[in-house]
């Protein structure tokens, strides 16, 4: 067996590859609950590619029969129940792994030197990871599926001179019509897959590059002992292997039980107007996105100028590129930040709720006024923290990681 | 420390737009029991009686009910399958249509009768429910019926010749006015039987749904419980 490694070794560094990255790859020892979700992100991620394969095996691609391959998988596929609920399921649990993996980082200033570029494949990811998501939810090819993506289309339409003609060049008809789910397929399956797999290549050796960020926002390379190992660090095999695997067997059994006993999730995650084949003719009474982007959808419907609304949504997407030189303060983590930036997430985290609940209900004059302070707020996080950050009262940081728990 | 996580998420949950039931306050219940093969079965019978001349489960196939409701395939052919294929019976294989002419339909209701395959996912089982209750006697409409939850609705009170004629009285309430064959707790039993077979075809996958969920949430459990000690157990030396 040695000598077979050594076979391989001399020709693919398989051996140094292991060490570099998990048995001598070093972590911080003070990782708590938030830290799961990377490598849960990275499980969600493989598991919507393996499902996804399973399910474009019976899948048709074509407006005449695309809605009834989907039913023929649910009720003739072996199994095909099971592969499409996970789909279906995993694709809003990759949106709740995200969002929690992003809030971790604005709690721990992980986005801050020397960890900008991490921060910004991050971000690509985000932004793939919507498309990806918009794409895949028009090929059940129901009534939200196509009116959805009608609406989210059209948008496109706002932009001055060229929108019409983007709009339409996207599209390949002049409304959501075959050509368009030919061409959605084709960038749900491969096109972005492939684009996501390359980042999250990018952004996991950035990852490896720098080092993990941790919730004292210290850097652990900075105290190393003789043989250069950082004094806080452990090494990621075995010691963080078996704590994500335990993460993943809680986070399964959850998954496991929507999957299983609430797969629509009182309509959340699968819509009731879905299951009504899409029809041209019939604009479904109430047109909502799904939920993950309705935060985004309610700031869109805050600005009562169509073209400001899109602006606005563009913007509430981009400002988070911006976030490690919005971001001023050299403290990294919350646990040593002044109250102040602890009010400011905070209020952005109930407004990015606040404004998610928006998105999915009918417009009333009320939630319209309540979607505007939102917007405000959303907003004025970033502007306000630009100019707090610089000279904040921050608590001493320790040399060294604390443990908790 | 684990106090602040629960508190956390328990407030997360509380502000979360997660709002069950939110479909119409005027439906009325209707206890669904997939478990009820005997239920199942007479709701499969009441439906090719009496709904599939018109209205087809155009994703689902006769041969589901061998394994599904146990009925035997001698019966399906006979009492089931009432359409043909170029002059042959239509096969036990093949997704459930009809013989109606979609033009012709189209001239006596003026719509052709929707697919029922998944109308227990897209409206609810208790709409279906409530609006086969919901039939009176409205001498104004070409049918001679209108629909307390679906005003102006096209079709006809096909189940009239057993739940009876019903009006509404001064007080909007629905009274029997001619009598049908059935009294109207029988009634309220076959078309709870005809629901539960609707809810059954729009996503047979519930028959093992929950059985099998059942044993992934067990084994899932246990595992959780044994990677936790597998944690333990090598964090010990870390201080």
């Amino acid at each position: 067996m040695t000598k077979f490694i050594a076979w391989i070794d001399e020709r693919l560094p398989v051996t140094k590859f292991v060490k570099n990255h998990l048995s001598e790859y070093y972590a911080p020892k003070n990782f708590n609950f938030f830290y799961f979700f990377g490598s849960l992100a990275l499980f969600v991620f493989i598991l919507q590619i393996i499902t996804g394969i399973f399910l474009t095996i019976n899948y048709k691609p074509d407006a005449a029969s695309a809605f009834a391959s989907v039913e023929y998988i649910m009720r003739d596929v072996e199994w095909g129940w099971l592969i499409r609920y996970m789909h279906s399921t995993g694709a809003s649990f990759f949106f709740i792994v995200i969002y929690l993996h992003m809030l971790r980082a604005l709690m721990y200033g992980s986005y801050k030197k020397p960890r900008e570029l991490l921060w910004l494949f991050g971000m690509f990811i985000f932004v793939l990871l919507m498309a990806e998501a918009f794409m895949g939810y028009l090929l059940p090819w129901g009534q939200m599926s196509y009116w959805g993506a009608q609406v989210i289309i059209s948008l496109f339409g706002a932009i001055p001179l060229i929108g019409e003609s983007l709009a339409l060049w996207i599209r390949g008809d002049y409304v959501i019509s075959d050509a368009t789910l030919n061409r959605f397929f084709a960038f749900h399956v491969i096109a972005l897959p492939l684009l996501l797999f390359a980042v999250i290549y990018l952004h996991i050796a950035a990852l490896h590059t720098v080092g993990s960020n941790n919730p004292d926002g210290v850097e652990i390379k900075a105290n190393k002992n003789n043989d250069g190992v950082p004094v806080d660090g452990i090494p990621f095999h075995p010691y963080y292997t078996v704590k994500d695997i335990f993460g993943l067997a809680v986070f399964l059994t959850i998954f496991m039980f929507v999957v299983f006993f609430l797969p629509e999730f009182g309509g959340f995650f699968l819509e009731k107007d879905n299951f009504v084949p899409a029809d041209p003719l019939k604009t479904p009474e109430h047109i909502v996105p799904v939920w993950y982007f309705t935060p985004f959808y309610a700031i869109l419907r805050a600005v009562p100028d169509k073209l400001g609304g899109v602006i606005a949504m563009g913007l509430a997407i981009f400002v988070l590129f911006l976030m490690p030189w919005l971001d001023r303060c050299k403290v990294k983590s919350i646990r040593y930040r002044s109250i102040s930036y602890k009010i400011l997430l905070i209020a952005f985290i109930v407004s990015f709720i606040g404004l998610g609940y928006i998105g999915m209900k009918a417009p009333t004059p009320t939630l319209t006024l309540l979607g505007r302070i939102f917007t405000i707020i959303y907003f004025g996080f970033f502007i306000l923290l630009y100019f707090t950050s610089k000279n904040e009262k921050t608590k001493p940081v320790p040399e060294r990681v604390t443990m908790h728990d | 420390m684990i106090k602040r996580y629960l508190a956390f998420f328990i407030s997360l949950f509380l502000l979360s737009p997660v709002t069950y039931g939110a479909s119409g306050g005027d439906l009325k219940p209707v206890a669904i029991d997939l478990g009820n093969k005997a239920s199942l079965q007479r709701g499969a019978q009441i439906y090719f009686n009496n709904c599939a001349g018109c209205h087809t489960l155009q994703y689902h196939r006769y041969s589901k009910f061998v394994n599904d409701l146990g009925i035997s395939e001698e019966m399906i052919k006979k009492n089931l399958i009432l359409t043909t294929n170029k002059g042959e019976k239509t096969k036990l294989g093949s997704t459930i249509v009809n013989s109606i002419n979609h033009d012709s339909i189209k001239e006596v209701f003026g719509v052709v009768p929707p697919d029922l395959t998944l109308t227990a996912r897209s409206r609810g089982s208790e709409w279906i429910y409530t609006f086969l209750t919901s039939f009176y006697e409205d001498q104004t409409r070409p049918m001679g019926v209108n629909n307390v939850l679906y005003p102006n609705v096209n079709m006809p009170h096909v189940l009239w010749y057993k739940e009876g004629l019903k009006e509404l009285d001064e007080n909007n309430q629905l009274v029997i006015k001619v009598k049908g064959q059935l009294n109207q707790k029988e009634y309220e039993q076959e078309i709870t039987d005809l629901v539960n077979f609707l809810t059954y075809v729009s996503e047979p996958a519930q028959l093992e749904r929950y059985s099998i969920g059942f044993w992934v949430m067990l084994f899932l459990v246990i595992f959780v419980f044994i990677t936790y000690l597998l944690k333990i157990e090598y964090w010990r030396d870390i201080k």
